[in-house]
């Protein structure tokens, strides 16, 4: 790889950080606004249920989301403050439908520690101003004036420092905050203070309340006419206001959530730390509050936000689990609950581990996320492909073929669906009804297997079968003429199209027939020195009824050739080499280029540029699709051809820009397929799975397709071994019952059916930290080794770990090796034979030996101390990459002959890593806790030892996002023959459910990319003022730097999305043209 | 709750907690789809900056000198409260750091200001954090028994106070 990357999101975050409904979009629309952390998402409620309008990428990590109507208006603004310090106010208008700045600024200070408990924006509920906590001690208050304007801000200081929630009180004449806080004595209170705009300062608000719950930590404010404010604690909920103070206990739990059900604020939703979700009432009698009362509802996701919509319809929004909308139901069902989950949104955050593995070996990777957290922890399986959107299915098993025919040649839909048996064939067709019901063609022969229909002009249809060809009226469905087979012979293949027919005889003879109006003609006959196994004469030169090629694909000696038609000449023929014969050959035409696909017997395809008028096959490439043999067939899709690969790996196989892509299709084995273009489902194809016929559409493009698999515990890593056909998972499941009895166990799970088949408990306190599958020097097996740490309540850092290596046999995990540490194991890694562990501050290597009774033991060779806590280990041939709490990076070699491990440099940055990666030789890439990734380069040619010690920072970026893992590896198919497939990259997984590709480019290109970049800024702007320069700019709490290396790809292929007119601007500051930018971007699309 | 619970499943009584949820006809379709494919990316090409004035800075005065140029703009005869608060707000700046303590200190002067000036607007609730002595006292005052636990203590203020 490079220095020079680009970091593209694949999998958009789905982290649901905030959410607000509102009169957002137009003053009768009500609409629910939801924050992803880096996106905002806008929908519009209707009786039919959520419908999405916009999905919108925000330059900033959102902390504050809050909808406000300001005085005179009709409709409400949307007030979002991001991490960074910069805040806007959008309005959407209706007209253009854009969002709108109505203001923006920067609210950061130049002195001023950040809170701890994260950011508070809020807004008075009579919108006299907003009100920030973003520093320690700080108030900034953001006033309007009497037209809805922001004047400037200014800072109150606020006397408590460790604040946990701050709100406006409702029906307050002048505003008024509650602020909840802890005192350096940990107890927690209440005070009220008065904003008084004209001071600028606080005023000693009307009450206060000392010494709440000390697990106080959310405030809700009440609205008129109740007022006050609920203080929820973890064991208690008390309601506050100047006369008032009720208090009920609950049971023990900690609310994470609440949504307002009803405008008078009598009746709130809370959510809580295990996802159980409750209502909380205020009882009251006109306005004088009277009591509280909590029921619990039921079980939901974990939820980080709540938003009442409508009709006894919630949104919960969540981090941990997927979002959902659940409907409140008056009587409970079987189980108490009176949730009931209507639709669930999938979140892949937190991604904590993930593994890629290759079961096909076609460079794509299919990704395994440790995705959620607690209870809401699963598996998440992510692969790229094109979907089928199954519409119907029927039972059918053993078929052998399928086309569709026509009820005459001038309709627009297919009317029969023609299926093929060992020893008969069907006819299915659509019925009145709509339904695919068995018909019969009565000219057609329904005794034998059908090698080939087709529909032929004049009202025609051809069947072939092993003793004749017919041809049958479409209309009368009454057989015109039929053409035997020689005595003696039997056809083998056969094909055909609008008016030509071609078949294979056995002993190698290829007849040729032209199809009349009711009559065949046998036109030519050649005899060919060996037997024939497919034929092709698709039509695709000037004439589309008509081909002038046949190709044919041969046994014995593996060849494929052209013959011209009708004379039968031979053209060309081509030697495919080895011992697999072609199975099916197609010959196709994309973006006017001429191909002959071949494919083989074993999976392979091969295909050829194909000069329509000399026969010639040039360019020959070779691709690995999958394992079982491939049947080709073409389909159209808004109207442009692709060629289906029916096999154990079916592939859609399509051109773009002049190139041929390959796409998987997300199915397993497929057998046969046929375009099935009905009334009834138009644009479908027919598809023979296992025992199984479908018709279904399929999508355009390809997108990731995602499966959960709940585990109802939380895995935090995860490794996949090919060998045993196995993943192992190191996860931990909280008991309900029990206080802080948290388990850990090592789960074995089969990488098909994704079963638990095999579990080993971890000691009490002792957590799985690491975990690898690898083999030893000297060993043939394959191991699983596990590292851990006992976390022992009281000590600050584990100083007690193991080394577990497990091996796979009967599906069991059996315990082979226990090597006790003095730390936590937190990274395993195979090293030259051997096992390089990182425990606490140190690197240790460990050797595999055999003992004189035969058992295994680790026994320690050598290690390097010198780090904070080495968290993130990498390694590549003597080189070690270490990933340091705070340190950074640093690099160490081992040397061989004095068994030592010695420091060769170090990046001197105090970055609080995340996560490691090697890129090349010389380049290694870094996450940080800042959200930022950064490469450093060693310097193996510095003058110094001084400048040879020290990893040179080459590349720096924001990436808003908090990476845990970075793997080698790709999301999409890469075959040698693409030019993506020369691209290496890098996936990341990241706490927002981000899945993410680094690509490492051609200096070229790199260059040309990053120029497009700077004119895209000029076009694509921010949403509310924010600007993309500053957010991509590298920034911790002591630098900000410029982006330098890296460029943003969801920028650059928002190229794509732009209209026209904006393309030509960008192509003329380019100077280049729209067409050659198009074809870049896209090619750039295809690394994800 | 799990009581709660458990009687709704023997008699379904419908409990009256979850009754008459807001609804202004949204969500009424039988069905509920939401089909999440209909969402569009916005691509933002117009100019976002926002009105000449409404580009918000933080007024970058000091707060301690705002708060006395502040004062000084009301003119020379200071109000005794707005000495007071700035002097407090000096002391609070000096104390800052050195005294952990400051609030605690202020918020007992307070109360016993309030006590000297006989202000009855002290809440209700004010009264758990005064001490069962100062309780009584209050009691005396208003001629009630002042015998008792804490919480009666406090009730019968409360009652009277009411009744006013």
């Amino acid at each position: 790889m490079s220095v020079w990357n680009y970091v593209v999101t694949a999998h958009k975050p789905t982290n649901v950080t905030h959410s607000c409904v509102g009169n957002f979009t137009a003053p009768q629309e009500l609409n629910l606004i939801v924050a992803k952390c880096t996106r905002i998402e806008i929908h519009l409620l209707t009786p039919q249920g959520l419908q999405p309008m916009l999905d919108v990428p925000i330059y900033g990590r959102i902390a504050t989301l809050e909808l406000f109507r300001s005085h005179g208006e009709a409709q409400d603004f949307l007030f979002i403050a991001t991490e960074r310090y910069k805040f806007c106010v959008l309005q959407w208008d209706a007209e253009t439908s854009e969002l709108i700045t109505r203001a923006m600024g920067d609210v950061s200070d130049r002195i001023g520690r950040p809170t701890d408990n994260g950011q508070i924006g809020i807004i008075d509920p009579d919108c006299r101003l907003i009100g920030l906590h973003l520093y320690d001690g700080l108030f900034k208050v953001i006033p309007f004036d009497n037209k809805g304007q922001l004047k400037e801000a200014f800072n109150i200081r606020l006397e408590e420092l460790q604040v946990l929630d701050i709100k406006f009180l409702y029906g307050c004449s002048k505003p008024t905050i509650v602020v909840l806080y802890q005192d350096n004595k940990d107890a927690r209170h209440v005070k009220t203070y008065e904003v008084a705009l004209k001071d600028k300062d606080f005023v000693e608000g009307p009450w206060t309340q000392n010494n709440l719950d000390n697990g106080a930590d959310l405030l809700i404010p009440v609205p008129p006419p109740l007022c006050g404010v609920l203080i929820i604690g973890e064991e208690t909920i008390v309601y506050c206001s100047a006369n008032a103070f009720k208090a009920i206990p609950i049971r023990p739990s900690i609310t994470k959530a609440y949504g307002r059900v009803d405008a008078d604020g009598s009746r709130y939703l809370l959510g809580d730390h295990a996802g159980l979700l409750h209502l909380l009432v205020i009882t009251h009698e006109k306005e004088k509050v009277t009591g509280l009362k909590i029921e619990l509802l039921g079980e939901t996701s974990i939820a980080s936000t709540i938003s009442y919509l409508d009709n006894a319809v919630v949104y919960i929004g969540s981090s941990y689990g997927d979002s959902q909308l659940i409907k409140l139901n008056l009587q409970p069902d079987a189980k108490g609950s009176y949730v009931e989950v209507l639709e669930r949104y999938v979140n892949l955050g937190p991604i904590v581990d993930f593994c890629i593995f290759d079961l096909e070996r076609q460079g794509q990777g299919q990704v395994v996320t440790c995705s959620g957290a607690y209870k809401d922890g699963s598996l998440r399986i992510v692969r790229n492909g094109i979907g089928i959107n199954e519409q119907a299915s029927v039972e059918l098993q053993g078929i052998k073929g399928m086309w569709s025919l026509r009820s005459s040649t001038d309709d627009p839909f297919d009317t029969f669906l023609v299926v093929s048996f060992i020893s008969e064939t069907r006819i299915l067709a659509m019925n009145l009804e709509d339904e695919l019901e068995e018909t019969e063609i009565e000219g057609f022969c329904s005794q034998a297997q059908t090698l080939f229909c087709h529909d032929a002009i004049y009202n025609q249809l051809v069947q072939v079968t092993s003793s004749s060809v017919r041809l049958v009226s479409s209309t009368t469905r009454e057989m015109r003429y039929e053409w035997n087979a020689p005595q003696g012979y039997s056809l083998n293949v056969a094909t055909a199209n609008a008016t030509q027919v071609l078949l294979a005889t056995g002993g190698g003879h290829l007849v040729y027939l032209e199809i009349g109006d009711g009559t065949l003609t046998e036109v030519k006959h050649a005899q060919l020195e060996y037997e024939i196994s497919c034929l092709d004469i698709n039509p695709i030169g000037d004439n589309p009824n008509y081909s002038q090629l046949a190709a044919v694909g041969m046994w014995t000696d593996i060849s494929v050739r052209i013959f011209s038609l009708p004379d039968l000449n031979l053209i060309t023929k081509e030697n495919l080499g080895g011992e697999i014969i072609p199975r099916s050959v197609l010959l196709c035409a994309f973006e006017g280029i001429s191909y002959l696909l071949c494919a083989l017997g074993d999976g392979h395809l091969l295909n050829f540029l194909l000069n329509m008028s000399t026969g010639e096959l040039t360019d020959r490439k070779k691709v690995s699709l999958g394992t079982q043999p491939i049947t080709l067939r073409t389909f159209s899709s808004k109207n442009t051809t692709h060629v289906f690969a029916a096999s154990d790996r079916p592939t859609v196989i399509y051109s773009s820009n002049k190139k041929l892509l390959y796409s998987n299709v997300n199915l397993k084995e497929v057998s046969h397929m046929c375009p099935f273009n009905s009334a009834a489902f138009p644009d479908s194809l027919a598809i023979a799975k296992e025992g199984e016929l479908t018709i279904g559409t399929i999508d355009d493009i390809q997108k990731l397709h995602i499966r959960s698999i709940p585990l109802g515990e939380h895995a935090r890593r995860i490794c996949h071994q090919e060998q045993s056909r196995t993943f192992a998972i190191c996860s931990l499941k909280n008991q309900s019952n029990a206080e802080e009895s948290e388990m850990h166990f090592i789960r074995l799970l089969d990488d098909q059916t994704f079963d638990f088949i095999s579990t080993y408990p971890l000691d009490t306190f002792e957590y799985g930290c690491s975990i690898l599958s690898c083999s030893f020097s000297d060993d043939t097996n394959v191991y699983y080794c596990v590292g851990t740490a006992y976390v022992l309540p009281e000590e600050n850092e584990p100083t007690k770990g193991r080394i577990l290596v497990f091996i796979v046999e009967d599906g069991k995990l059996q315990l082979i090796v226990e090597k006790e540490t003095k730390g936590a194991v937190y990274s395993l890694n195979a090293f030259n034979g051997k096992l390089l562990a990182a425990i606490n501050q140190k690197i240790q290597l460990y050797k595999w030996m055999l003992r004189d009774d035969g058992t295994r033991e680790l026994q320690s060779e050598c290690g390097h101390h010198g780090h904070i806590l080495a968290l993130y280990v990498q390694t590549r041939g003597d080189f070690i990459v270490v990933g340091d709490l705070m340190k950074s990076f640093s690099l160490l070699i081992y040397k061989h002959e004095e068994g030592a491990i010695e420091e060769r440099a170090r990046d001197y940055n105090a970055n609080w890593m995340s996560a490691v990666e090697i890129l090349d030789d010389d380049i290694y890439l870094g996450a940080e806790n800042n959200f930022n990734l950064f490469t450093v380069r060693k310097n193996s040619e510095g003058a110094t030892d001084e400048e040879r010690g020290r990893l040179e920072v080459v590349g720096e970026y924001h990436l808003g996002e908090f990476v845990n893992r970075f793997r080698h590896g790709s999301l999409v198919m890469r075959l040698p023959d693409s030019d993506v497939g020369q691209i290496p990259t890098v996936i990341f997984g990241t706490v927002n459910g981000v899945i993410g590709v680094i690509a490492s480019l051609p200096h070229e290109q790199y260059v040309f990319l990053e120029k497009l970049q700077t004119n895209l800024r000029r076009v694509i702007k921010g949403v509310g003022g924010l600007n993309h320069e500053q957010w991509r700019s590298f920034n911790n709490e002591k630098k900000t730097v410029d982006a330098k290396n890296f460029l943003d790809g969801d920028l650059i292929e928002s190229f794509l999305d732009l209209n026209r007119i904006r393309m030509d601007e960008i192509s003329k500051a380019m100077s280049v043209s729209v067409e050659e930018l198009c074809k870049r971007v896209e090619e750039l699309t295809r690394l994800h | 709750m799990e009581e709660a619970l458990s009687n709704s499943n023997q008699t379904a009584p419908s409990p009256s907690f979850l009754a008459n949820l807001p609804s202004r006809g949204l969500f009424s379709s039988t069905v509920l789809s939401s089909n999440l494919d209909g969402t569009r990316d916005y691509l933002c090409v117009h100019d976002t900056s926002p009105p000449a004035n409404q580009l918000i800075k933080t007024n970058q005065q000091n707060i301690l000198i705002r708060s006395l140029t502040l004062g000084k703009q009301k003119g020379d005869p200071i109000t005794k409260d707005a000495k007071g608060v700035a002097a407090a707000d000096k002391k609070r700046a000096a104390e800052r750091g050195l005294d952990s303590r400051a609030p605690s200190k202020r918020a007992s002067s307070q109360s016993t200001s309030r006590q000297d000036g006989s202000n009855s607007r002290a809440p209700e609730k004010d009264f758990y954090s005064l001490t069962v002595d100062r309780l009584r006292v209050l009691l005396k005052e208003k001629g009630l028994s002042p015998k008792g636990k804490k919480d009666e203590l406090i009730a019968r203020l409360k009652s009277v106070n009411d009744q006013v």
